[in-house]
């Protein structure tokens, strides 16, 4: 039960990040579609700490 | 031309991976039992197929061993007749190294990428085909059981995604760990990483610089503790993408059971793209933890600050 709460907030925390993340990308490309690449390199590595939040949970949740 | 260079490296990269599996495997054999209980999903660890004296060799194993043969032999063969116009297998090739040292230049600058470029092409190219090879109907779904409430159950496949190993993605964390090391020293020597890390930073001068001297040392902690921190989150990021993809397969084809063949579909179009993604994101992080320590003063191109 505490571990399941545990994830299901870190997903939630994790999924608004990467939504934020995708938003800001996706509108900077729509501004500046010549910087294309850089947001792209920008926006995946920001994702990829967003989210690895996710598996600490998992991995941290007490079973 | 390029994709020669990088099938040394892959053998040593599979090398280092198996004993990291060794060590693995050998703690994981007291826990045998507990994956053998398990019915419901994908185990956690990885099954051992058969051992050669304390060496246990493992299904991830395999799929690893099989996708680098794979990879090792293709390349050869494609650039065994090097044509001065490519087609065919060559083009393919010339177009993903290609393609692959563009987008990283773009990314760490001409220099370093002529000397880093061998490690991050490996780990894309072997990332990549590791989690795609992982997808194959059959791996996971092949391999020993026994009856279970009357159906037949698969506790020991034959196969199994090889980054769906805690101990694959723990082994080329650390590899590259350590090649980050030597590529730190080399570009900055010992002092100068030491400075990169403690030192303080801007442009502020007189007692200023004096008092920030303490704070940055302390920052200087709390970089190192993030530096020891990247083998564990980026091991663990891959595998648990790759892991959960499976699990999600598993539980999708088995939710509704008249329907088993249909649900699972759109997920193996998003595992395709998760296996894509991953790889590029254990790349380019790979790429960007290099560029920020073996930058050289700051001033030159200080973007990542």
């Amino acid at each position: 039960m505490v571990g399941s709460i545990h994830i299901g907030l870190a997903a939630l925390g994790a999924a608004i990040g990467v939504g934020l993340i995708g938003m800001g990308a996706s509108s900077a490309v729509g501004r500046n579609p010549g910087a294309a690449t850089p947001i792209l390199v920008q926006a995946i590595l920001a994702i990829a700490f967003a989210e690895a939040i996710v598996f600490y949970a998992l991995y941290l949740a007490p079973k | 031309m390029l994709s020669r260079y990088f099938c040394l490296p892959l053998l040593a990269l599979v090398l280092f991976g198996t004993s990291g599996f060794a060590v693995g495997a050998n703690a994981a054999e007291s826990h045998g039992a507990v994956a053998a209980e398990q019915h419901e999903g994908v185990p956690l660890k990885p099954a051992i197929l058969f051992q050669v004296g304390k060496f246990a060799v493992t299904n991830s194993m395999l799929v690893t061993w099989i996708v680098a043969a794979g990879i090792i032999v293709a390349a050869q063969a494609a650039t065994r007749n090097i044509q001065p116009i490519p087609k065919g297998a060559q083009n393919f090739w010339e177009w993903l190294v290609e393609s692959l040292y563009n987008f990283l230049e773009a990314i760490i600058g001409s220099d370093l990428v002529r000397k880093t470029f061998w490690f991050f092409a490996t780990i894309f190219i072997f990332i990549l085909f590791v989690n795609w090879f992982g997808l194959i109907p059959g791996v996971g779904t092949i391999g020993w059981g026994h009856d279970v409430n009357g159906h037949f159950e698969v506790t020991r496949p034959i196969l199994r995604g090889g980054n769906a190993d805690l101990n694959m993605t723990t082994a080329m964390a650390m590899v590259f760990f350590a090649l980050w090391l030597v590529w730190a020293v080399q570009a900055n020597g010992v002092g100068g990483v030491l400075m990169h890390i403690f030192g303080p930073k801007g442009e502020s001068k007189g007692i200023m610089r004096i008092a920030l001297i303490g704070i940055f040392f302390i920052v200087g902690l709390l970089e190192v503790v993030s530096i020891l921190f990247r083998p564990i989150s980026l091991s663990f990021r891959l595998y648990g993408n790759v892991y959960a993809g499976e699990t999600i397969l598993e539980s999708m084809s088995t939710m509704v059971p008249a329907l088993s063949w249909l649900i699972p579909i759109p997920f193996y179009f998003m595992e395709l793209l998760v296996g894509l993604v991953q790889a590029l994101v254990f790349m380019l992080l790979t790429a960007v933890f290099t560029l920020l320590i073996a930058q050289h003063e700051p001033g030159h191109e200080g973007a990542h600050h």
